[in-house]
């Protein structure tokens, strides 16, 4: 379906993030299976699977945000850089800064647009001033092909804007945190089309700076975005690889089966 | 017959009309019940609805206007020089109500009615049978209140027999013309809908009318007060002292100051410590300790007032005129705006802290992730997030906490004494609005002298002050509101 863009995924980058044995329970839910794989920096790593498969899970993994979920239990190992991100020695709180997200539905804080971009900057001490966290604001609006529709109106309530607008302010705000990665979780379930086109338009720009990883249920999306994929099924990692390869050429027959729409 | 058993008669009918709708609307789709527009039961509800309305409407109004009419025909028969020096025409129709109440007593007894009238006309031995029967006069009774009485009485069973009549009637008429109209083309269940929807919007009017009628008897006594005493003087005086004997100084500032110094320190006491043990309880408690402190939390507002009166009085009055008010030189009065204040605003911990615990909790937790997710900590998170979400509703509690706080009395009794003072010394003695409304209203007083009247024209101000208070919470939560959703 996508030979055509076979050309364009020569990806030479260096392993960002590697988990081994990845392991998580909820309670007794045993959720996540032993996942092995390594993502590459400034590239676009998809998750794809049926609902309930783990893959929004090993996302949450990736940046801690288990750790918010009492019942949660993670074992295993995830370095990002050659650290593990779960060593006593990690604080979740620097690892967050450094690796960002953007949840399923777009969740503006009831601020105004530049409060909302600014949260993270001023959390964290990115900038000095008020010129530079001005500055941080307008790149990090401009990155997020946002800044021309929001410029007049920086003052105005996040929440005002629309479904695909409020998206890409979220995607603004996790980057002028300039995190290292970028986890999207079903960024675009909530968009229309036209909002989806251009959050993913963005995804593809963004891969110049970070590494991504995008959970989506969109099989047609992660063809089109991704350089890499990994399949997940029933807390197993099926399958990772060239995207390519994945949707024209799977070695397992569960990844057969789901990309030709049998399961899932 | 009597009213309840007319009521039960009415009700007897409707069932009827119940069994008979619903046996009526079968039958005429012979027994194919999908057929009928409305369920069976639909029907049996729409004539036992027709039936006992509006038998119950007519006997409502009926018993709220008998009595006036009958009041206004039977006062024209006791002439100006019948009433005593020192009574009142309202005395004399007591009278003669008592009177009448001892002549049903006597029918009980096996007196016949012309008995009754033969008796009335000798004024002295109907004082004597009057006393046998329990109902004691002042004074001998007058020829025309005895006739009154008489009249009375009559008129009453006259209008108590036609109300029967006429109820009876609407029931079965409704009866007899809502079961002809049943039959498969009825929309019973949209008529049943439809008396849902008054039944509501009537339970909605009573709490509104309530209210007005509150109001209403607020302005109306007020009217009277600033008739006796110059509403100048009211609002602009700063001195209370009331003098039953005449001649006082009703000024509202002393009163208004206490109830405000004493509100304030309440507040001060019970918003932050409210509000942190709420986000305490709603952001890092975990799901065991918060199913327990919750409610025991709740447990507190249940405490009835005057015993956080007595926690006062007896506890903390002592303890801060002995540690704080003698030692600083402030005065040496167990009773204190700051005893009340401090034990109100322990009172009013459990309803800031239990509304705005709601009111946390109900701020999506996407937002709190969106705030970790870009490396917040907890208290950040809190802090700019979801206090600021929340600050409507919060707001909304606070004002409600304030609310309670200018109309608590019993506190304020026992904790701040009864002084009316304008000070800004928290450790004097002050007394509140709503105490000198208890103060001036409680003994033996007829509501003449603007020394008891004053008590409605503080009441009047103590309304539109909550009233004033409700308005801004309003228009903050609705500000804010325009701005986060």
């Amino acid at each position: 379906m996508n030979d055509m863009r076979l050309t364009e995924r020569t990806v030479t980058e260096g392993v960002k993030i590697s988990a081994q044995g990845v392991q998580v329970h909820y309670g007794t839910n045993h959720a996540l299976k032993d996942v092995d794989v390594a993502i590459l920096d400034k590239t676009v790593t998809a998750f794809i699977g049926p609902s309930g498969c783990g893959k929004s899970t090993f996302l949450r993994c990736l940046n801690r945000m288990n750790d918010t979920v009492a019942s949660a239990k993670v074992t295993g190992m995830i370095m990002l850089d050659g650290q593990d991100i779960y060593d006593a020695r990690v604080d979740p709180v620097q690892l967050r800064a450094k690796v960002g997200m953007v949840f399923q539905k777009p969740n503006p804080f009831p601020k105004s647009i530049y409060d909302n971009v600014a949260y993270g900057p001023k959390i964290h001490g990115l900038a000095s001033g008020k010129a530079e966290l001005d500055q941080v604001v307008e790149t990090s609006l401009k990155k997020a092909a946002l800044w021309n529709e929001v410029k007049d109106r920086l003052e105005a309530p996040g929440t005002g804007l629309s479904g695909g607008q409020q998206q890409r302010l979220c995607i603004a705000r996790a980057i002028a945190t300039s995190p290292e990665v970028l986890l999207m979780d079903e960024p675009c379930s909530a968009l229309d089309p036209i909002a989806t086109a251009q959050v993913e338009e963005l995804i593809d720009e963004l891969r110049s700076q970070f590494s991504v990883v995008i959970v989506t249920h969109s099989m047609q999306q992660a063809a089109r975005v991704s350089q890499r994929t990994a399949f997940f099924h029933l807390g197993h990692l099926v399958e990772y690889g060239e995207t390519g390869t994945i949707f024209t050429n799977p070695k397992d027959p569960r990844t057969e089966s789901y990309i030709t729409g049998r399961i899932g | 017959m009597s009213i309840a058993a007319l009521a039960l008669l009415v009700l007897g009918l409707a069932a009827l009309g119940f069994v008979l709708g619903r046996q009526r609307a079968v039958a005429s789709v012979k027994g194919d019940r999908r057929a009928l527009h409305s369920l069976p039961g639909y029907y049996g509800w729409y004539v036992a609805l027709f039936t006992a309305t509006p038998a119950y409407l007519l006997m409502v109004a009926w018993l709220i206007l008998q009595p006036m009419l009958i009041a206004y025909q039977v006062t024209g028969m006791i002439l100006p020089e019948d009433i005593a020096d020192g009574s009142s025409r309202d005395l004399v129709m007591t009278d003669v109500r008592r009177i009448s109440e001892g002549m049903d007593s006597f029918a009980a007894s096996g007196m016949t009615e012309a008995e009754i009238v033969t008796l009335s006309e000798d004024p002295a031995a109907l004082k004597t049978a009057l006393e046998g029967v329990g109902v004691a006069l002042g004074s001998d009774i007058n020829p025309h209140v005895a006739a009154a009485a008489v009249t009375y009485r009559q008129d009453v069973a006259l209008g108590r027999l036609w109300m029967s009549v006429v109820a009876l009637a609407l029931a079965v008429g409704g009866l007899v013309l809502s079961s002809r109209r049943v039959g498969p083309e009825l929309r019973s269940r949209n008529s049943v809908e439809r008396y849902v929807q008054v039944l509501l919007v009537s339970a909605s009017m009573i709490a509104i009318l309530t209210t007005a009628g509150i109001v209403f008897s607020l302005v109306f006594e007020s009217v009277h007060f600033f008739q006796l005493y110059p509403a100048k003087d009211f609002f602009l005086s700063l001195t209370w002292t009331p003098k039953f004997g005449g001649g006082s100084d009703l000024g509202i500032w002393p009163l208004l100051w206490g109830t405000l110094y004493v509100s304030f320190i309440a507040l001060l006491v019970a918003v932050p410590i409210g509000l942190m043990s709420a986000i305490y309880l709603s952001e890092y408690a975990g799901p065991k300790l918060r199913g327990m402190a919750k409610p025991a939390l709740e447990v507190l507002a249940g405490i009835p007032s005057i015993v956080y009166g007595l926690f006062a009085l007896l506890t903390v009055g002592p303890f801060l005129r002995d540690y704080f008010a003698q030692p600083l030189g402030l005065g040496d009065s167990s009773s204190s705006v700051m005893t009340a204040g401090i034990v109100m605003g322990v009172m009013l911990i459990p309803y800031v802290s239990s509304l705005s615990d709601d009111i946390i909790n109900a701020v999506p937790q996407a937002l709190r992730d969106g705030s970790y997710a870009l490396g917040a900590t907890q208290s950040e998170t809190v802090r700019q997030v979801v206090l600021p979400a929340a600050l409507p509703g919060i707001v909304g509690a606070v004002l409600m906490a304030a609310s309670r706080a200018i109309g608590e009395t019993m506190i304020v009794v026992l904790g701040a004494g009864a002084a009316a003072k304008l000070d800004l010394n928290p450790f004097e003695a002050m007394t509140t609005v709503t105490v000198k409304i208890v103060s001036q209203l409680t003994g033996d007083t007829e509501f003449a002298s603007p020394e008891t009247l004053v008590a409605f024209a503080l009441g009047l101000t103590l309304f539109v002050f909550t009233l004033c208070l409700n308005i801004i919470a309003l228009f903050i939560v609705r500000k804010y509101r325009e701005q986060y959703e």
